[in-house]
């Protein structure tokens, strides 16, 4: 299932939790949203689902609006689990086939089993991370067109996790769409293929992976003294920012490594080095106070 | 196929890009054999626990390079003609990769060109002896 957000807002009375987001999730794709806490997350899913009422803009699956009919192809794995202290698990399950027609009952003891669930045991006698795996063994066996998954690793053994990711992958290989939510960075940069990363609010970055690792680089230079011009450099749209620290000068680049690095060496920089980033060093700028992207940093 | 391919998700290159250059490498050792099947995309991200659509686009490129072919509701093949010169592409494509980055790394600590020129010789003498 495609999923559109435009130009999504959300205020609850001053406090602005979405600001104008807009992003496109195509069918079959595993989706991270990052951001950290307070960022917007889990209120950009309770608007898409209908359960909270959105201040502006609109989200569309597969260009319709939010429908009942639509209810039976999704799935919603909330934050802290919604299940009844008092049922057994197999209740849980039975309560879930009777409420949805594509949910399958064989599927979900598969999954309990391979989380190490009893079906007998009622939930309140269940630890956290159990609870949640029987609330992510249920979302998974509803054969959904799409799951909207909030922290869906939280409280599991390093174990479960992986059955988690696997699951989604699972799931995207059969056509589903997975959007998820985690504060691993490690999971989404495994598991996800396109990521957003919300603050306060707003969109901050959004991309294939694969293709932010190639494009962003750090490029690294050392200068004979410290005092050295880099030549236009700070005004370079390719350059996010360029730490200055001594000799030794840092650019981030958001694009064109090889060129900058090229610009640095006619600058008379030397041992001239392009790094490599991963996906918790592009979070890491993309969520930095703006005032650290300005121009020129200087160091001590 | 054995299980060759392990993905550091952590690392700066892409995980597309350490799924082509592993399938390259290994067809170049001969790991994978010419006219080999290899696993289906749903298989190998759930072995890796990558997302398809990633080993998907790292098998479109392997196509592109003529390592692989895809015959539709077979599979993923070793290409059979023409592995030999796909395979030592890769093994050029690999081994240009990994001097790039020890001369740039030299070339970074100080070292000059002719320093450089008589390690890779000394490296080259130890490797090749008979064509000294």
């Amino acid at each position: 299932m495609n999923l559109t957000i435009s130009h999504l807002s959300k205020r609850y009375g001053t406090f602005v939790a979405v600001n104008d987001l807009s992003v496109e999730i195509p069918s079959g794709t595993i989706f991270g949203l990052l951001g950290p806490n307070g960022a917007g997350k889990t209120t950009t899913f309770k608007c898409m689902l209908g359960l909270a009422a959105s201040s502006g803009g609109s989200v569309t699956y597969d260009g319709k609006p939010l429908a009942p009919a639509l209810f039976e192809r999704m799935v919603y794995l909330p934050e802290r689990d919604v299940l009844y202290d008092w049922m057994r698990v197999s209740e849980v399950v039975e309560m879930n086939e009777r409420a949805f027609t594509r949910f399958k009952r064989g599927r979900a003891y598969e999954l309990l089993a391979m989380f190490g669930i009893d079906r007998n045991k009622r939930v309140r006698s269940l630890s956290k991370g159990m609870k949640t795996a029987v609330a992510v063994a249920n979302a998974f066996a509803h054969e959904a067109d799409l799951l909207v998954l909030d922290e869906p690793t939280s409280g599991l053994d390093p174990v479960n996790q992986r059955h988690v990711l696997n699951l989604m992958v699972n799931e995207a290989a059969r056509g589903a769409t997975v959007l998820f939510s985690s504060h691993q960075i490690g999971q989404v940069e495994r598991a996800a293929e396109r990521i957003a990363v919300l603050d306060r609010g707003r969109l901050a970055l959004e991309g294939a992976i694969d293709d932010l690792k190639a494009d962003r680089k750090i490029v690294e230079a050392i200068f004979p003294s410290e005092q050295f011009s880099l030549n236009g450099l700070a005004n370079d749209k390719r350059v996010g920012r360029i730490d200055r620290s001594g000799r030794i000068v840092r650019v981030t680049a958001l694009d064109g490594a090889p060129e900058i690095a090229a610009q640095l060496e006619a600058a008379g920089g030397t041992g001239v080095r392009i790094i490599d980033l991963n996906l918790e060093d592009i979070f890491l700028y993309a969520v930095a106070p703006a005032s650290a992207h300005a121009g020129v940093v200087e160091g001590s | 196929m054995p299980a060759v391919l392990t993905v550091d998700p952590r690392s700066g290159v892409p995980i597309y890009q350490q799924i082509v250059e592993q399938i390259k490498r290994s067809a170049a050792l001969g790991v994978l054999q010419n006219g080999e099947q290899l696993p289906t995309v749903k298989q190998l991200a759930l072995d890796l626990t990558v997302n398809p659509n990633t080993v998907a686009r790292a098998y479109r490129d392997l196509e592109r390079d003529g390592v692989i072919e895809t015959a539709p509701g077979r599979g993923s093949f070793v290409k059979g003609d023409g592995a030999a010169t796909a395979t030592k592409a890769a093994a050029s494509d690999v081994t240009r990769r990994a001097v790039e980055t020890s001369v740039r790394e030299a070339k970074a600590m100080g070292l000059t060109r002719e320093d450089v020129r008589r390690l890779i010789d000394a490296v080259l003498d130890r490797w090749f002896p008979e064509e000294r």
